[in-house]
C-alpha cells in the first residue's frame, strides 16, 4: 500500500516535470521539425507517462499516451510530417494529458473527470494513419459522443480492449515493453536511491499487470493522492539532465528554516547596536577589539546563512518562461501574425513565492505584446520591417533585484492617442491631459477600465490586464518601467525584489517615530532647500531634474504629531512603485538596514500604508511603510508644506504661559533661579536631577520654552540630559541654558558640544539671569 | 467476580468524573481595576501580565489601540480599556500592567490601571449582563456577585476581536 502510494507520488511529480519540457519542444519542433533529438525526447515523454500509468491502471491516460505516442513514433522514424494542423492535434492531446494528471493529483484517479478522449484519439489515429484531418474531425463530430460519462467498469473494459489491441500489435513489442517499462522502473527507483526492497515489489507488481488485469486499481484509489505532491516538486531541480546529488524538501520546512534565520538576523542587529553602544561607552578598552571580531564573524557568518537559505528556496525564472513558447504560438496562430519569441536569462534564479507570483503579470503583457503590440505581417512590411516580429524576454539580476525585461518590436504607445483615449473614458481630465509628460502617458495603460483595442477580442481588450499587472506588481514590492517609440516597440521593465521575507528597508525618522521604507521601492534621496517646493493646485511639488514630483509629508499622512520645526530643509525620499513616483517629506533619515518583516496579527491587518512591523536592534517595534498604500493615501492629503510652519506655533498671550523648567539638585540654587525669574511672571517648574527631568519633558504635560540646567547632579548630569534632549528633533531649538560653577574652557566647550544654547557662571546677578531667559525665550520687557 | 469488577469501575468512574464537577462549578478569574470599577477576565485566557514596556503607535487606527509592542519577538496590539470604556485616560503609573490575552486567533495586550487577585467564584453567582445595558454589552460576559461588591467579568473573544 505504503509503496504505492510512493510510486504514486513518484509518478505525479515526474510527470509535472516532463511535461513542463514538453511544451517547449514541442514549439521548437515546429521550427525545426526535422529535429530527430527533439522528436526522440518528446516521444520518451509520451512513452514514459504511458508506461506509467498504465502501471498504475491510469486506463484513461494511458490510452490517451498510447494514441499520442502513435504519433509521434511515426513522427520519430520519418514517416509522417510535423505540420502545423498536426501540432494543433498534438498539443491538445498534451493538454489533455495535463488535465487528466491534474485530476489524478486531485481525486487519485483519472475517471472521475469524466473526460473524453474518443474525439481525440481518432484524431490522432488519423493522422498516424496518414488520412486527412479535416475529414476525420467532420466524422468525429457526428459520431454520438460514446462513454463519455460512463461508468468506471465500462471504461475499464474500453481500457482492456485498448490493452488487447496494444498487445495484439506483436507480442515482441509487449515484451519488449515490459522489458523497458522495467528498466525505467529500476532506474528512477535507483535514482531516488529507494530500498531495493521497493524496487522488487514494484517489479513484481508489473510483469502480471501486463498480461492480465488484477485489479490494484482500488488500492491506488484509496490512496489519497496528496495535494503537496505538487507543491513539492518545484523545488527540485532539473535533476532528470545533470545527475545532481538532492534531496526534496517540503517547503514548509524551508520556510521554518527562513522564520528561524529571520529571528538570527534580528538577533543580529540587535548586537550590532549594543556593539555601537558599548564602542561609544568603553573607546580605547582591550576588549573592544575582541569583541569586534565577535560580532563581525557573527554577523558575517549570519548573512551568509541567509543567502544560503535564500539559495535553496531559489528556483530558476525557466518555471514560469517555459510555458510562454507555446503560448506564443497558440496567440500567433490565433491572431494570423507571425510571432517569434526569444527568451534570454531564463536561468536566473528567484525565490519560489515570487515565481510563483509573476506568472500572471507575464501573461498579460506578452499577450498585450502579440495582441497590441506586434502588427499584422503586412503592415509590418509596409513599415520596412522583418514580417515576422519579435518579442524578447529577458531575465538578470540588479543588484537586489531582478529584472525582467519584455521587449516587443511592434507599433509601440502613442502618447497622444493614450492621452485622447483615456480622456475619453473619463480616467483623466483634460488638465491632467495636457500637463501629462510622455512617460506619465505610457503609464495609462495600468489604469483600470483602459484598452486601446477597438475591439475585444479573445485575447484581449477588456481593460483588466494592465491592471492585474499593476497590482501583483506591487504586491511584490517591485516596480514598473514603461518605455517605447512608434513604430520601434514597446518596452516594459519589471524590476522585483529577489526575496519577500528579509528585506533591506531604509530607516526614516519622523518627529519621535521611525519608519521603515522597504529600499526595493526607494529611488533617491534628496536635502531641500523649503523654497524649492512649489504649490499646484493646493498640492505641494517638487522639480526635480526634469520631473515634477509630487510631495506629501509622512507626518501628515501618518498624524503624527508634529512639533514645531524651523528647519529650512527637507529630507525628500522618493519613492517608486509600479509606474507611479512620490516624494516623501521625512525629518531625518537614519540608514540602511535588513529587517525581517514580522506580521502585526489579526487584530492590526491591513491598516492602510502599513505593511507590517519588525523589531529593530534596540527591542523597539518599527512599523514597515506600505509603498502602494502610501500613494494611495496620499492622494487625499491637501497641506501645505510651508504654510504650516509658523502657524503652528501656539499663540503665547501672558507670561504665565511660558513655561520654563529649572533642574538643579540643590533647594536653594532652584530657589534663587526661580526669584530671578520672578519678575516676568513666567511658570517655573522644577526638577531635581537630570533623570527626573527627563521624564517630566518625556511626559509631555508641558511644553517648555526653556530650561536651565546646573551641570553637576546625582543619576544624570547636565551635559547627558542635554544630550538626551536633543535627540528629540522637536527640542532641537529648545533654548537649555547651562547655569553652572564650572568656568572652564574645556567645560564650556564640552557644554557646546552636548548641545547648551547658553552658559551662565556662578555666580550671577538675579538681572543678568532674568535677561538671559528672557532673551531665549524671546519674551520681551514691558 | 463481576460484580467486584464493575464495582470498582464504577467507583473508578465516579472518581475521575467527581472533581471535574468541582472544577466546572467554579470559576477562576483575575480582577483588575480600570476607572473606578473591578473588571475581572477568566484567568485561562490570560497568557501573561507585564508591566508596561515601551510601544511603538500604529497609524490609521482607533485612538484606543495605542499601538504595537514587542513581547520576546513578537509584535503584539495594545489596547488601552480606559479609552475604550470611554474613560478619561490617565497617566500611567505604577500599578499600571498589561495583560496580554489570547484567543483563538488573536493575542493582543490591555491596559489596566491596577490588578487586584486571583477571583474564584460559583458559576451560579454569575448572572447574565443586565439588558439595560446596550452600548457594550457584547463585551460583557456577565455579572458576579460577591458578598460587598459586584464584578463586571468581560468577554475575551469580544475584547479581542477587531471593531474598526
Amino acid at each position: 500500500m505504503d509503496d504505492m502510494q510512493e510510486i504514486m507520488e513518484d509518478f505525479l511529480v515526474e510527470a509535472f516535470e516532463l511535461i513542463e519540457q514538453i511544451d517547449q519542444d514541442l514549439v521548437e519542433l515546429e521550427n525545426n521539425p526535422e529535429d530527430l533529438e527533439l522528436l526522440n525526447r518528446i516521444f520518451r515523454v509520451a512513452h514514459t507517462v504511458k508506461g506509467s500509468s498504465s502501471f498504475l491502471n491510469f486506463d484513461v491516460l494511458t490510452k490517451l499516451t498510447h494514441h499520442m505516442e502513435d504519433v509521434l513514433n511515426k513522427a520519430r522514424k520519418g514517416e509522417l510530417k510535423i505540420e502545423p494542423k498536426i501540432m494543433d492535434v498534438v498539443l491538445e492531446s498534451i493538454d489533455m494529458m495535463k488535465e487528466l494528471l491534474e485530476a489524478i493529483r486531485d481525486n487519485g484517479n483519472d475517471t472521475d473527470i469524466g473526460m473524453d478522449i474518443e474525439d481525440i484519439c481518432t484524431r490522432l489515429d488519423a493522422i498516424s494513419k496518414g488520412e486527412d484531418l479535416e475529414e476525420v474531425a467532420v466524422e468525429s463530430k457526428e459520431e454520438p459522443k460514446v462513454e463519455v460519462q460512463e461508468s468506471q467498469e465500462e471504461q475499464k473494459n474500453d481500457a482492456q480492449e485498448e490493452e488487447i489491441d496494444y498487445s495484439s500489435l506483436s507480442d515482441d513489442e509487449v515484451e519488449a515493453e515490459i522489458e523497458r517499462l522495467l528498466k525505467e522502473r529500476k532506474e528512477e527507483d535507483k535514482k531516488r536511491k529507494e530500498s531495493k526492497k521497493k524496487q522488487n515489489s514494484g517489479e513484481k507488481k508489473v510483469e502480471p499487470k501486463a498480461e492480465s488485469k488484477p485489479e490494484p486499481k482500488k488500492e491506488v484509489k484509496k490512496a489519497p493522492a496528496p495535494k503537496k505532491v505538487a507543491k513539492k516538486a518545484p523545488v527540485k531541480k532539473q535533476a532528470t539532465s545533470t545527475i545532481e546529488q538532492t534531496i526534496r524538501v517540503e517547503v514548509k520546512r524551508l520556510d521554518h528554516l527562513m522564520n528561524l534565520i529571520g529571528e538570527l538576523v534580528l538577533g543580529k542587529n540587535r548586537l550590532l547596536k549594543i556593539y555601537d553602544d558599548v564602542e561609544e561607552r568603553y573607546e580605547g578598552e582591550k576588549f573592544l577589539e575582541e569583541l569586534n571580531q565577535v560580532v563581525s564573524s557573527v554577523s558575517l557568518v549570519t548573512t551568509d546563512l541567509q543567502i544560503a537559505v535564500m539559495k535553496t528556496r531559489m528556483l530558476p525564472v525557466a518555471k514560469v518562461f517555459n510555458k510562454f513558447p507555446r503560448m506564443v504560438r497558440d496567440l500567433s496562430r490565433e491572431l494570423g501574425k507571425s510571432i517569434e519569441l526569444k527568451i534570454t536569462g531564463e536561468e536566473t534564479e528567484l525565490d519560489k513565492s515570487i515565481v510563483e507570483e509573476i506568472g500572471d503579470p507575464l501573461v498579460h503583457i506578452i499577450r498585450n505584446s502579440c495582441d497590441h503590440g506586434i502588427e499584422d505581417g503586412e503592415s509590418r512590411l509596409l513599415k520596412g520591417k522583418m514580417e515576422t516580429g519579435t518579442i524578447e524576454l529577458k531575465a538578470y539580476h540588479e543588484g537586489n533585484n531582478i529584472v525582467i525585461e519584455i521587449v516587443d518590436d511592434g507599433k509601440g504607445l502613442d502618447p497622444d492617442m493614450l492621452r485622447h483615449k483615456s480622456l475619453e473614458k473619463g480616467i483623466i481630465t483634460e488638465r491632467e491631459a495636457d500637463t501629462m509628460s510622455d512617460k506619465e502617458a505610457y503609464n495609462l495603460i495600468f489604469k483600470p477600465g483602459f484598452s486601446t483595442a477597438a475591439t475585444v477580442t479573445n485575447v484581449s481588450g477588456r481593460g483588466v490586464g494592465m491592471d492585474v499587472v499593476k497590482t501583483n506588481i506591487e504586491k511584490l514590492n517591485g516596480i514598473i518601467d514603461v518605455d517605447s517609440n512608434i513604430d520601434k516597440g514597446t518596452i516594459i521593465k519589471l524590476k522585483i525584489p529577489l526575496t519577500l521575507a528579509i528585506i533591506q528597508a531604509l530607516l526614516v525618522g519622523v518627529q519621535e517615530e521611525f519608519y521603515a521604507v522597504p529600499l526595493a521601492s526607494v529611488l533617491e534621496t534628496v536635502r531641500i532647500p523649503l523654497e524649492e517646493i512649489y504649490t499646484i493646485e493646493g498640492k505641494n511639488v517638487l522639480r526635480l531634474r526634469d520631473e515634477v514630483l509630487s510631495l506629501v509629508r509622512l507626518s501628515d499622512i501618518f498624524g503624527v504629531d508634529r512639533v514645531f520645526d524651523n528647519s529650512e530643509h527637507a529630507y525628500v525620499v522618493v519613492i517608486g512603485l509600479a509606474e507611479s513616483k512620490l516624494g516623501v517629506i521625512v525629518d531625518t533619515l537614519v540608514g540602511q538596514e535588513e529587517i525581517v518583516i514580522k506580521s502585526m496579527g489579526d487584530y492590526l491587518k491591513g491598516i492602510d500604508g502599513i505593511a507590517g512591523a519588525t523589531i529593530r536592534g534596540d527591542g523597539r517595534v518599527t512599523l514597515i511603510v506600505d509603498v502602494a498604500a502610501l500613494m494611495d493615501l496620499a492622494k487625499n492629503i491637501n497641506v501645505d508644506i510651508k504654510a504650516e510652519g509658523s502657524s503652528e506655533q501656539r499663540v503665547k498671550e501672558k507670561p504665565s504661559d511660558y513655561f520654563v523648567l529649572v533642574v538643579d539638585d540643590s533647594q536653594m540654587d532652584r530657589n534663587i533661579m526661580k526669584k530671578a525669574m520672578n519678575p516676568m511672571g513666567i511658570s517655573v517648574v522644577e526638577a531635581t536631577n537630570g533623570q527626573e527631568a527627563l521624564n517630566i519633558i518625556k511626559s509631555g504635560d508641558y511644553s517648555f520654552d526653556a530650561i536651565l540646567i546646573d551641570i553637576e547632579m546625582p543619576r544624570m548630569d547636565g551635559y547627558t540630559l542635554a544630550g538626551e534632549i536633543r535627540k528629540y528633533s522637536k527640542y532641537k531649538n529648545l533654548p537649555l541654558i547651562a547655569v553652572t560653577s564650572r568656568t572652564s574652557k574645556s567645560d564650556r566647550l564640552r557644554g557646546v558640544e552636548s548641545g547648551m544654547s547658553e552658559y551662565i557662571t556662578k555666580p550671577y546677578s538675579s538681572e543678568y539671569l532674568e535677561s538671559v531667559v528672557r532673551k531665549n525665550i524671546k519674551l520681551l520687557a514691558e | 467476580m463481576n460484580d467486584q469488577l464493575s464495582k470498582v469501575l464504577n467507583k473508578q468512574k465516579k472518581q475521575i468524573s467527581e472533581p471535574e464537577k468541582v472544577v466546572d462549578d467554579v470559576v477562576q478569574l483575575v480582577g483588575f481595576i480600570i476607572g473606578n470599577e473591578e473588571y475581572a477576565i477568566p484567568i485561562l485566557s490570560i497568557q501573561e501580565i507585564i508591566k508596561p514596556i515601551e510601544y511603538t503607535r500604529v497609524p490609521q487606527v482607533p485612538d484606543y489601540v495605542l499601538g504595537v509592542f514587542n513581547l520576546r519577538g513578537d509584535v503584539i496590539p495594545l489596547i488601552d480599556l480606559r479609552k475604550k470604556f470611554n474613560l478619561e485616560s490617565e497617566k500611567q503609573s505604577e500599578d499600571t500592567r498589561y495583560i496580554v490575552l489570547k484567543g483563538e486567533e488573536n493575542i493582543a495586550g490591555f491596559v489596566i490601571d491596577r490588578l487586584t487577585e486571583a477571583i474564584r467564584i460559583k458559576r451560579d453567582r454569575i448572572d447574565p449582563p443586565p439588558e439595560t445595558i446596550h452600548s457594550d454589552s457584547g463585551m460583557i460576559y456577565g455579572v458576579g456577585k460577591r458578598d460587598d461588591s459586584m464584578l463586571t467579568i468581560l468577554k475575551v473573544e469580544a475584547l479581542l476581536k477587531r471593531d474598526f
